[in-house]
Parts: structure tokens; C-alpha cells; sequence
């Protein structure tokens, strides 16, 4: 499908003009009247109809006996009601909804449920409509100003979200929003009875504010659409994929080698191998990546391999060395030159000035950072790095240095980066003891760097994983797209 | 020849998997080589099978009860004369597990230039339907497990990354005194079985699992020694 039509079909969802809710009562707290007053909060501006049997207002708003009696189409309909009775609302709406997100369980979760998701989805279609879920908690579009959740950025973002599970999904808005992620949108699938992860993949890759896509996968029941929709978009954007539970199929079965071989999660290693998606095991590696493709513009052209470690700590660049490069990134020693450049400098004794280079806080602070300057300055004209992992450890400044060394650090590495543009990936990794004081003082200089649009990180590690992802999505595309 | 016929014939015989000649025949459809046979019905047939085929020779049990020729002793290898060939059948229909079983014949085959064994497989998964797998023959395949597996169709490109993961990838260089093999070969036979139009793609449906084991690759070229197809 071309990307226009594609857009088109999925605006009513991300930008709804009308919205109905199903389930708000009179008395104002069952979980549809919290969704009602969220997205006024969010902002929302559109038409909300809440459709009950008999209440002739809910909160405030004038209610409908039935999806079909609102005064405008439905774009959005939100609905959390007991099972049985859905689809035959679903199936009176007659043409009137466009996409109706059941958050209800009791269907093809449970086994006595399974039929009557086989009658949900039939409804659906025999209403005219799209459906998400069932078995969700919402969807999150800040673009629509809608939202199922407490918190999360209300500004737009690049990062596309699908989750099959809703509580992760929460989890990724809210924690994800500590970290900086900025989202083009989050849907919560659930059961995927009809709109399924595939479909929504093909949204955000039309979808001209999502750069970057992340998915919670338990299932693929269409896992051949999605192969076919991600080998087709050849790594026109980062996909991320988190997935959970691994498939069964096969092992006890198999009557061959081939067969009892393929019985874990070959099959997913295969489609990030053929389709350049990445591959992440964890919540918190989910929201390291997707905040480097955030951040961070991929470079095809000269995929990430080279990287320098500058900062304080020397027991911290050792391990991580040996980490990058089990990732796939070296952090190699510089040449003669770099190294003579750097000897130049004559800068205080304990500075080791290969790669990594160790820098202590006395060294660091000097000149009010002007010295790290200096520094990244020969490390970028001579050293040419792909990418540049600044780690500052934050207990050791304590009650050495005033607050602005941390600052200075970082806007001296910014301006080397203007003078080099588009030469290396910078990423900043703010460690810390766990402080209560220190741990408020990173939180702020995070949310300072966040704005200049530096990917911070808390470890070495995490930002080793991040970096690695990106040179697996700039090493696809380079060997794809000559 | 008709591919779908071999696995329509297949069927109507009630078989769950093509035998060995007929999977072979499949696989040379799709452009596969595989050795010249022939078939005896016994030790009487060797003579004029011989004349169309090179010595040395493998005689192989066909049988629709027996699924493990080798552990049953019906697979004897590197047979140079009609006489070796004969006594080897003879004592194949003499043997305890052979004898109480339908005997559909017996497949002289050709032995396969020397080589390295590779392992090439299919598989249809659930949800990403086809799959197709490369690994090196013998303990890579059986004790480390290190193949690895591509959802079909594959390009050439995924083809050569299929080869370059696996841990023993030096081997095919020519570790260890040993000559380099082709990788050419490998490549073309893994997308004649899972590429654009290869052997998996088009019997989809029909196929469940694929073994090609051994593959025996030379310097210049790879053929399928054994096959087994399981349909449904």
C-alpha cells in the first residue's frame, strides 16, 4: 500500500476528531470516565460521546444509546464493559465508527473466550469498523491528544510504538518519558483480533513524525506480513523489537534436524538478519536503543566502528573496552599522531591519552573544562572516531568542582561536534552511586543534555548496547542500499 | 518433469515423507545435482545398472518401513565391481533387521566426489511460514547446533550471511591443511532450495520439513547425497 493511503486510513485513529467511550457510569469512576477526563487533561479538543443505555449525561458530556446514534461519525471509540455484551454493539454501529479499541478481556486470552473473539472480530467487520484489542488499556497519541495513560510527553516525538501488552506499555511511556523518549504514538494491541503489530508497522514507516519503531511482540500470528512489510521497507527506519515468550513449536515434534533445531527464537534472529530489525532481550535495552535512534543519526555511509571512551574513571574504560568490543565496537588505541597531539598538551600526570582516554576530575575541571576541549578537539580532527561515549562520574566531582564543570564538559564537547558535523555519534553516560543528592543532580543535568538532544545513559554498558544497535541498523542499510 | 507430481504420487501412497529417490528428484527438478542411480530389484539387476554408472558405487536399502537405513545395515559404501555390489545386496536381504521388511528395491548410486558434508534444511514455521537452514555436516549440526536459519525467499546476500555466521565458516575456507570448498556452490544450492521461487516457496503448503544431509561440496561444485522430505 502506498504511504499516503496508508496515512489517510490510520488518521482517524492517531487524530481523532470524535471520540465515544463506552462503560463510563453516572457516578463518575469506572475506568472509561478516568479515560474521559485523561484526555481532556491531555488536551483533547474534539467531541466526546459517552454511550450508555439510559443516563442522558456522563460527566458533563450528553450521552447516545448506541454507536450508531451519535450526532457525528465516530473516529475513536474507547470501550471497557463486560465481554459478552460487545459485540453486538460493535455490530449496531452500522458504519459509524472507524476504529473501536476494546479493552475488555474475557476473549482469546482464556480458553471459553476463544469463540467469542472469533464473534468480537466478525462484529467488528460486520460494523463496519476496525478494531484493536481486545484485552488492552488504550492508546496513547499525542498528535490526537489522547491518551489512556496518567502521564506522558505531551509533545510529539519520533518514537512509534506497538505493544501487545498494556501494562508494558505503560511502563515504556512513563519510564521511556524519564529517559527523554518523545513518541509519535503507542498503541496497546492486546489480543491483535484484527488490527494486528504488522499493520500499525506499516503506519509508522508512512508515517512522516515516526523515525524510530519499537515493538512488544508475545505473538505473531501474521508473522509472514511482517517479514514481508519490514524486508519491503529494506531499513528505511530503526525497528526495535522486544519479544517475550519464545515458540514451542517444533522441538517435541520434529522429525528431522532441521526441526528440532529451529525450536527457539531462530526464526526472530532470522527476520532481524534478513530485515535489519533489532533484536533487544530487556525493557531497559528497548529504551536504551530506541533513544539512540532518537537521538542519533544513523550514518550508513560509514557504519559505527571506531569509537573513543573520554572521562574519569580508568578502572570503568577498561571494562567497557573489553565490553564494546565483544559487542562488535573497537575502542582501538590512537596512532602516533593523535597521540603526539594529545602529549602536546602536556596535561597533568594520571591522564592516559591513548584510547580510552582517562581523564581525571582535575584534569577535566581545569580551564573551566576548556582543557577537554582542547582534547576532543585533537581526539576529532586526528583520531576520527565514529562515535564518542563521554562518561563522567559523577561522585568523584563531589565536593571538588563547582556545578558548572559538568556543564562546561558537555557544552565543550558540543561545540567540537559543530566543528566536526556529522563525523561521530555523541553519547554521554552519567554514572552515579545511588545518592539521593546525586541521583537529583543527574536527573536535571539529564534532562539539560535531553534537550540538546544527547542521548544519556546511566552505564557504560547501556550505552555500548545502544551504539551496537546502531551500527547494526547503519551496517543493513549499507549492505542493502549501496 | 512435473515437481508437484512426485509429492501428489507421495500422497496417494499414503507416504508421510517422499523416499529417498523421489526426494532426490525433486531436488534435481529444482536444478540440485544429485548422483546418477539406478534401481535393482535384486543382485540379478547389478550387471546392467553398472554399465550406465561410475565406480565406486553406494547401495542403498529402499523400503518404506526402514527410516534409518544405516542403522539398520542397509547402506553399504564405496563398492568398486559388480561383485562387491552383488554380495552387498545379498547380504542386505540376509540381514536381521532388513528381512522381515517391504522391500521396495535397491538404489545404486554413484558416489559423490570428496568433500565437506554441509547440512541444508526447510521448515515451515506457523507464523513465518517457510525456513530454510545451513550448517556443517557431522557434530556442528548434531552437537553444537551452529546453523543457521533464514525465513524464505532469501536473496544471495542472505544466502552468504548464512554461511558467514556460523562459528565453523573457517572450515569452508579450508582450515587445517584442508582445501578451500565452494561457497558458490553452497550459495546456489541454498537459493534453489529456499530462494525466489526455489523448491520451499513453491511447495509450501506440502512440505513440513527438509533435510539435505549430506551435501557433499568440493572445490567446484555441491551435491545432495541424501534427502528427506516429510510432507503434511
Amino acid at each position: 500500500m502506498d504511504d499516503r493511503k496508508v496515512i489517510e486510513q490510520f488518521a482517524p485513529l492517531f487524530s481523532p476528531r470524535t471520540v465515544a467511550v463506552i462503560g463510563a457510569s453516572t457516578k463518575g469512576t469506572a475506568l472509561p470516565n478516568v479515560f474521559i477526563r485523561r484526555i481532556r487533561e491531555f488536551g483533547y479538543t474534539g467531541e466526546i460521546y459517552p454511550i450508555h443505555p439510559s443516563a442522558e449525561q456522563i460527566d458533563g458530556l450528553t450521552a447516545y444509546r448506541t454507536l450508531a446514534d451519535t450526532p457525528k461519525p465516530v473516529d475513536y471509540a474507547y470501550i471497557a464493559v463486560s465481554a459478552a455484551q460487545i459485540p453486538d454493539m460493535l455490530a449496531a454501529a452500522k458504519g459509524h465508527v472507524r476504529y473501536a479499541q476494546v479493552i475488555s478481556s474475557g476473549f482469546g486470552e482464556v480458553d471459553e473466550g476463544k469463540d467469542l473473539q472469533n464473534v468480537l472480530a466478525a462484529s467488528a467487520r460486520a460494523g463496519g469498523m476496525r478494531l484493536i484489542g481486545p484485552n488492552c488499556l488504550g492508546l496513547y497519541t499525542p498528535r490526537g491528544r489522547v491518551t489512556f495513560t496518567e502521564i506522558g510527553p505531551k509533545e510529539l516525538g519520533p518514537v512509534g510504538i506497538i505493544s501487545q501488552s498494556g501494562g508494558l506499555g505503560t511502563d515504556i511511556i512513563r519510564r521511556g518519558m524519564n529517559r527523554g523518549l518523545k513518541f509519535s504514538g503507542l498503541v496497546t494491541v492486546g489480543n491483535c483480533a484484527d488490527v494486528t503489530p504488522s499493520d500499525l508497522a506499516e503506519f509508522y514507516l508512512a508515517d512522516p513524525e515516526t523515525r524510530v519503531i519499537g515493538m512488544y511482540i508475545e505473538t505473531a500470528q501474521d508473522g509472514r506480513r511482517l517479514f514481508e512489510i519490514l524486508r519491503e521497507a529494506k531499513g528505511r527506519k530503526p525497528v526495535v523489537i522486544l519479544k517475550g515468550g519464545r515458540t514451542q513449536q517444533g522441538l517435541a515434534a520434529a522429525a528431522s534436524h532441521t526441526g528440532s533445531l529451529a525450536g527457539d527464537d531462530r526464526v526472530w534472529v532470522a527476520l532481524s538478519r534478513q530485515t535489519g530489525c533489532i533484536m533487544v532481550n530487556t525493557l531497559d535495552e528497548f529504551i536504551d536503543v530506541l533513544l539512540a535512534f532518537q537521538t542519533l543519526t544513523p550514518r550508513p555511509q560509514h557504519p559505527t566502528q571506531r569509537v573513543v571512551l573520554f572521562g574519569n574513571g580508568g578502572g570503568t574504560s577498561v571494562l567497557a573496552t573489553d565490553f564494546f568490543a565483544r559487542l562488535g565496537l573497537d575502542v582501538a588505541p590512537f596512532d602516533k599522531q593523535t597521540v603526539g597531539a594529545l602529549a602536546a598538551l602536556k596535561l597533568p600526570p594520571g591522564t592516559s591519552i591513548t584510547n580510552p582516554v582517562d581523564a581525571p576530575v582535575g584534569t577535566l575541571q581545569q580551564e573551566e573544562g576548556r582543557v577537554a576541549e582542547k582534547i576532543l578537539d585533537i581526539i576529532y580532527g586526528s583520531g576520527k572516531p565514529e562515535a564518542l561515549v563521554m562518561h563522567l562520574n559523577m561522585s568523584a566531582f563531589v565536593g571538588r568542582t563547582r556545578p558548572e564543570v559538568l556543564d562546561n564538559l558537555v557544552q565543550a564537547a558540543l561545540r567540537i561536534q559543530s566543528h566536526y558535523p556529522g563525523q561521530a555519534h555523541f553519547v554521554l553516560v552519567l554514572r552515579s552511586d545511588g545518592e539521593p543528592a546525586l541521583e537529583e543532580r543527574k536527573r536535571e543535568f539529564r534532562a539539560k543534555a535531553g534537550a540538546l538532544g544527547i542521548p544519556v545513559y546511566d552505564e557504560m554498558v547501556n550505552a555500548g548496547a545502544a551504539l551496537a544497535a546502531v551500527q547494526a541498523h547503519e551496517r543493513f542499510v549499507h549492505t542493502r542500499r549501496p | 518433469m512435473d515437481m508437484n507430481q512426485i509429492i501428489i504420487d507421495a500422497r496417494k501412497h499414503g507416504r508421510a515423507a517422499l523416499d529417498e529417490q523421489s526426494g532426490k528428484a525433486l531436488l534435481a527438478g529444482y536444478g540440485v545435482a544429485v548422483p546418477r542411480t539406478a534401481v535393482v530389484s535384486g543382485a540379478a539387476g547389478v550387471d546392467a545398472a553398472l554399465k550406465q554408472l561410475k565406480t565406486p558405487v553406494v547401495v542403498k536399502i529402499m523400503s518404506p518401513d526402514i527410516l534409518h537405513k544405516s542403522d539398520a545395515g542397509g547402506v553399504k559404501v564405496n563398492l568398486a565391481s559388480a561383485a562387491e555390489a552383488m554380495a552387498a545386496i545379498d547380504a542386505m536381504a540376509a540381514s536381521p533387521k532388513i528381512k522381515g521388511a517391504r522391500i521396495d528395491g535397491y538404489l545404486i548410486e554413484e558416489m559423490a566426489p570428496a568433500g565437506q558434508e554441509i547440512v541444508v534444511g526447510g521448515l515451515r514455521d506457523a507464523q513465518f511460514g517457510p525456513l530454510v537452514m545451513v550448517g556443517l555436516g557431522g557434530i556442528f549440526v548434531e552437537v553444537l547446533a551452529d546453523v543457521s536459519f533464514r525465513i524464505c525467499p532469501i536473496s544471495r546476500l542472505d544466502a552468504q550471511e548464512m554461511l558467514d555466521e556460523l562459528k565453523g565458516a573457517p572450515i569452508l575456507k579450508g582450515a587445517r591443511g584442508r582445501k578451500a570448498v565452494s561457497r558458490d556452490a553452497i550459495v546456489d544450492v541454498l537459493l534453489k532450495v529456499g530462494g525466489e521461487n526455489g523448491l520451499l516457496m513453491r511447495h509450501a503448503a506440502e512440505i513440513r520439513e527438509a533435510d539435505i544431509n549430506p551435501l557433499i561440496v568440493s572445490e567446484t561444485a555441491a551435491m545432495a547425497v541424501d534427502a528427506r522430505f516429510i510432507l503434511g
